[in-house]
């Protein structure tokens, strides 16, 4: 009967502990994949499949952010979450119908409270993303210094699909350097 | 997005960029020149040789200046086996660089560890990277880029010629592998040098929410990198009042980002995303 | 050696009413205690064991499957993000383990119904160090993580995580609290302290477990705002706390000002044993409590602050419509604490806890009862022999002792055997030296043993009260003579 108990104990313990598992492996996919890929920065990208622009960056943003039980908290009001949302609707723009329009994502839970977005796409790319339900954390932007001004991510989404030649990031040690992105554009131009 | 662009290709074709990396300082340091691609042999061995000259600044300040070596002077100093009076003039002008800053940044950037020891590290990197852009332009090269851990210092342009910036893409330190922003770098009116800060390089796993100093990562973009890396320390270290004091005194562009993930940037940094 | 068996007389014929509250008449199972319903609790007991066990296990499962739904594993990329890993989970499984303790020593009842009060403090035990070690672990590993991400030693690490990161320094006033009431705890075994150092060493977990609660929640980036594991975390934390301000402040409150004990009387049982009368209400809520033990506190000067747990040594007797009467505690061994209580006055206010334990009818699983007691474990077994159900013919007594005089109680026990058709036996003199040392040397050399008093004892549910040493000897007879481990019900009384 003892053994029954025990049985039953560890069957428990290895269902909760593949659950969990499996939700690790599903939010933390993007930055698994991310780092699986060290030589160039492609191959990640070909596997998270967003296609398009900003929307998929800030959606890998948002389930790396989780994934890495992020220290920073990361992706703040609108940030990754918001465009987690709209990645669907901005693959299938991206996928060929490139049909012009304004498309709502559904609301998102992120940690930092629901997202929704809404991205309006014009032949075939996305021009605009608006985040729509901000959560309500917004208790630090409220000492605001009049020097620096709040900046939602989305307003910084254009710059985000142009090439750069160099990352700038807090310092990267030698061994994270192999993985990251900077090591891709050296890699691309050695 | 930096995964689904392709980083590698310049949108004006012909020309190259060739970049060259070595590792010190505990980071990897990553030399970029831009160059026409007719270039030859003869170019190749030239740009080999600035990089020689590049490695070998970092390397002579990393065994002076590392507390890593235990044979460095830094290191001496630390175990109080050398004084400061009695240290090379090398190590007292960076001693006194780096109490010149923390006067200048009312303590928020300081050239002590927290358990008391010296420790210039905070100032090393970039002062490596002055001089060595420095060395660059005396040996006659016009167009590269320099990073080390994340710290730059251009000159140029990508596009030898073109007046074109050089964009430096910026890190969202919650998944450092994508992209917050884009900054233009050098070309006509920008600043040369960028540099980044966070409080999570200890590792992902601490989440602050005390009130004072909440940035999780901090960017600045100066004239001079030595400026751009000391601020961005401070500022992670003393918070919104240190950014309020940096963007005063100097002429800097400032990115940051909260704890929550929400971001603040100066008008300055908004020009150039 | 005087042995007495005492076939099963006519019922109604027992005229002698012993102790305050014997109720006449035997005490027949009713048609529901049928052999079914014995093993319909047993199969329900052990049932409810076994989910003790899966949720036990399942909680600690569950605190690193917390982790695991973070994507923890995807961010072990280097040697010091694995330190740091290791160091969460740690920390996580640690401070699961710290809840179990607590709520083992909450005096849950569903947990006392199930496996009793003396083994839920065993297990409360034996989480102790596995706790203590990972918490340590935790510490550790994270100094060491955290150090190399930043190039610094542990050392200089651990300093600037005291000095810069909020809620840090109370999570290091939080480990060395842990590790003070750990190691106080084990040298308190070994030395055998007294039992009031224990009870206030143990005050000191929660101060320990209080300091650490809020780097917890601010620090750790798996228990950030908004996420759901902080929202798990949280209520886990919450229902502990709440289990144990309800079980161990509330209820003892409640149930003390619902029965308003005082002190009746006190009189000598026997040489260092004494009987306590006390006066009160609804007292008719605490029958058939069986050997279930209470704690006791006697509100009077320099003795208030002890507690004393005595089972009951008689059913309550029950005289007014609002359950107004007297209860009984048979009370010997007397130590330094109880040796004041022969002095205790009348009128002295009695708090009340309990009854805690699993010493009682509740633990039966067949039909046929054996009871053995040694000393004051004896008084216990009175109070479980007056109300347990058994028809005439399936009880035994064996009753242990120095001398004739050590058999507590005897008379009355007597008398109930007589009343409801037990064999009794009384087994006075000195312990045997050679095999089942349980027993009067005088027994073990005539060559009797345990199935010689107890030929049916494999059948029978077998209880047993009475001093460490010799309950040990008395269940490892129990056990060679077949008796599965579930028919064995034993507590610790010399505590």
């Amino acid at each position: 009967m003892k053994a029954r108990g025990t049985l039953a104990a560890a069957v428990a313990s290895a269902g909760i502990l593949l659950a969990g598992w499996q939700a690790g492996t599903q939010a933390g996919g993007a930055s698994t994949l991310a780092s699986g890929s060290n030589t160039t920065t492609a191959g990640s990208t070909g596997s998270s499949g967003t296609g398009t622009s900003g929307a998929g960056s800030s959606g890998s943003g948002s389930s790396g952010s989780s994934g890495s039980s992020g220290s920073s908290g990361s992706s703040g009001s609108s940030g990754g979450s918001s465009s987690s949302g709209s990645s669907g609707s901005s693959g299938s723009a991206s996928s060929g119908t490139a049909t012009a329009g304004t498309y709502q994502g559904a609301a998102v839970q992120t940690r930092f409270g629901a997202v929704q977005v809404q991205i309006t796409v014009a032949s075939g790319k996305i021009t605009d993303v608006t985040a729509l339900h901000l959560t309500d954390d917004d208790r630090k932007s409220i000492q605001i210094s009049n020097r620096a001004a709040p900046l939602l991510r989305t307003e910084v989404l254009a710059a985000q699909s142009a090439d750069v030649q160099t990352i700038s990031g807090a310092t990267v040690t030698s061994n994270a350097y192999l993985t990251s992105l900077q090591a891709a554009i050296d890699a691309a131009n050695l | 997005m930096p995964r689904t662009s392709d980083p590698l290709r310049l949108p004006e074709t012909g020309t190259k960029l060739s970049a060259r990396t070595f590792e010190c300082m505990g980071t990897v340091v990553s030399v970029t020149f831009a160059d026409s691609p007719a270039a030859g042999q003869e170019t190749q061995d030239e740009l080999a040789a600035a990089t020689a000259v590049v490695e070998r600044l970092f390397r002579e300040l990393d065994e002076t200046f590392s507390l890593y070596r235990p044979a460095s002077e830094a290191s001496r100093l630390a175990r109080g086996e050398l004084t400061l009076r009695s240290a090379s003039p090398e190590m007292r002008a960076r001693y006194a660089e780096a109490h010149e800053w923390r006067l200048l940044t009312a303590g928020a950037f300081s050239p002590e560890r927290p358990d008391g020891v010296l420790d210039l590290s905070g100032l090393i990197k970039g002062h490596a990277i002055r001089e060595a852009g420095r060395s660059l332009l005396a040996l006659g090269r016009r167009d590269w880029c320099l990073n080390a851990g994340g710290d730059i210092l251009v000159s140029g342009s990508p596009v030898p010629g073109s007046g074109a910036a050089w964009k430096a893409g910026i890190v969202d330190p919650a998944d450092r592998h994508s992209l917050i922003s884009g900054y233009a770098l050098g070309g006509v009116g920008g600043h040369a040098a960028l540099a980044t800060s966070g409080s999570a390089e200890r590792g992902e796993h601490i989440w602050r929410v005390d009130g004072g100093s909440d940035f999780a990562q901090v960017t600045v973009a100066a004239a001079d990198v030595v400026t751009a890396d000391i601020l961005a320390t401070a500022i992670v270290s003393g918070g919104m009042a240190m950014l309020n004091l940096a963007t005063e005194q100097w002429d800097v562009a400032v990115l940051a980002v909260h704890a929550d993930g929400s971001l603040l940037a100066t008008p300055a940094f908004r020009r150039q995303i | 050696m005087r042995t007495q068996s005492l076939p099963a007389p006519p019922a109604h014929n027992s005229p002698v009413r012993p102790g305050p509250s014997l109720r006449s008449g035997s005490v027949t199972p009713p048609a529901q205690y049928s052999s079914g319903w014995f093993g319909r609790q047993r199969r329900q007991r052990l049932l409810r064991a076994d989910l003790l066990t899966v949720i036990a296990w399942g909680s600690v499962a569950a605190a690193v499957a917390l982790w695991l739904a973070d994507g923890g594993v995807a961010g072990v990329s280097s040697v010091a993000a694995a330190f740091t890993a290791a160091g969460i989970v740690a920390g996580l499984a640690g401070m699961d383990l710290v809840l179990l303790m607590l709520l083992l020593a909450a005096r849950i009842p569903y947990i006392d119904r199930t496996i009793g009060h003396d083994r839920a403090l065993e297990f409360h035990r034996k989480l102790g160090k596995p706790s203590l070690y990972l918490l340590l672990a935790h510490g550790f590993l994270l100094a060491v993580g955290y150090g190399m991400a930043e190039g610094l030693d542990p050392v200089s690490e651990s300093v600037s995580l005291w000095q810069q990161v909020p809620d840090m320094w109370l999570a290091f006033v939080s480990m060395a609290l842990f590790i003070a009431v750990v190691v106080t705890s084990l040298v308190a075994v070994r030395r055998r302290f007294p039992y009031e150092f224990w009870y206030v060493v143990h005050l000191l977990t929660y101060a320990a477990v209080g300091t650490s609660l809020p780097h917890q929640f601010s620090v750790g980036g798996l228990f950030a705002e908004g996420t759901w594991q902080r929202w798990y975390w949280l209520a886990i934390c919450i229902a502990t706390g709440a289990a144990l301000v309800y079980f161990r402040v509330l209820q003892p409150i409640l149930a003390t000002s619902r029965h308003q004990l005082t002190v009746s009387r006190v009189e000598v049982e026997a040489p260092g044993v004494i009987n306590i009368f006390m006066a009160g209400r609804q007292l008719d809520r605490l029958a058939e409590t069986g050997g279930r033990f209470f704690i006791w506190r006697f509100l009077a000067p320099g003795l208030w602050w002890h507690p004393h747990p005595f089972s009951l040594s008689a059913e309550p007797a029950v005289t007014g419509p609002d359950g107004e009467g007297t209860l009984r505690v048979t009370v010997g061994n007397l130590g330094a604490g109880s040796a004041q209580l022969v002095r205790l006055r009348k009128g002295t206010k009695v708090a009340i806890e309990g009854p805690y334990g699993l010493l009682s009818t509740a633990a039966r699983t067949r039909k046929k009862v054996v009871m053995i007691g040694a000393g004051i474990g004896i008084t216990p077994l009175r109070a479980l022999l007056e109300t347990t159900p058994f028809a005439p013919g399936d009880a035994s007594v064996l009753l242990r002792g120095h001398t004739e005089q050590e058999l507590y109680l005897s008379s009355e026990i007597l008398d109930l055997c007589r009343s409801r058709g037990v064999r009794l036996f009384h087994l006075p003199g000195p312990r045997s030296r050679i095999r089942s040392s349980w027993l009067p040397q005088e027994a073990v050399r005539g060559g009797y043993g345990l199935t010689a008093f107890v030929p049916d004892v494999a059948e029978s549910d077998v209880y047993v009260c009475g001093p460490a040493g010799w309950a040990d000897s008395v269940i490892s007879d129990v056990r060679q003579a077949g008796v599965p481990e579930e028919q064995i019900h034993h507590e610790r009384f010399d505590w």
